[in-house]
């Protein structure tokens, strides 16, 4: 569980700070281990692990998505702009 | 043996994360992401899931990072040059290593001595959504299908 908080951790942290947006894309990515890390290590404890193993099974799919549309958003945004830094990107809008 | 495994692939995945998260070059973290994925997906199975840890492994190593490096290609964001000869020996080596564990765990089967509390079957996590949680997975295939209405939307602007 310990793990699964720092790699959240982690990646919200790259979240804030990276200047890709494709890196962006890749912290939600650890973030998303770090919670499927989470939901599975939840339910080693008790008598059954099947809940947490479908929690899992939710998250990854629904991760996958989102990340799927992170991407065509991220490849949209360099067509029209010619690059991937988010304080550029700002600066081009205006 | 499975407190060894656990710091042993904590260890592991804090540092593929991190390595990720703070290389400057984009195809070091997309590799390290996809080391990440698979030692996610292998902690997943020593620890008794072999169904979600090989859908881990099929989802985020095989298809996202591959949609990823459709991106950093199409963006020409990094030259996938992965750096000198002792960096890509390196890689190179924990790749092995990584595929050896890997493919005895998903298909050597594991001793029941290992790994906290193996589930019955496999298939038990698919019964149990099927029998007490249809309503989620209508909700999952709905967030799925939309999301790909909305992949093909983004990419059907092209030229426009």
């Amino acid at each position: 569980m310990s793990t699964a908080t720092a790699i959240v951790f982690l990646g919200l942290g790259g979240i804030s700070a990276s200047k890709n947006l494709l890196k962006t894309v890749m912290s939600f990515q650890i973030v998303v281990f770090g919670v499927n890390l989470a939901l599975f290590a939840s339910g080693l404890g008790g008598q059954s692990g099947l809940v947490s193993d479908s929690l899992v099974f939710f998250s990854i799919v629904a991760g996958a998505s989102v990340e799927a549309v992170g991407i065509a958003i991220v490849v949209n945004v360099f067509r029209k702009y010619g690059t991937l830094n988010p304080s550029e990107i700002r600066k081009l809008r205006h | 043996m499975s407190n060894e495994v656990a710091l042993l692939s904590s260890a592991a995945l804090l540092g593929t994360a991190v390595t990720a998260l703070y290389s400057k070059r984009v195809s070091i973290s997309l590799i390290m992401l996809f080391y990440s994925s698979v030692i996610l997906g292998v902690v997943f199975t020593f620890y008794g899931s072999a169904l979600i840890g090989v859908l881990h492994i099929i989802t985020f190593a095989g298809a996202v990072s591959v949609m990823l490096l459709t991106a950093v290609l199409m963006t020409g964001e990094s030259n996938l040059s992965i750096g000198a000869g002792a960096a890509k020996a390196s890689l190179i080596g924990a790749a092995l290593v990584l595929a050896t564990v890997a493919s005895s765990l998903l298909f050597g089967g594991l001793p029941s001595n290992l790994g906290a509390q193996p589930t019955p079957s496999p298939l038990a996590v698919l019964q149990f959504i099927w029998l007490y949680r249809p309503w989620d997975l209508l909700i999952m295939l709905m967030i799925f299908a939309s999301s790909m209405v909305v992949v093909v939307n983004l990419f059907s602007k092209e030229g426009r």
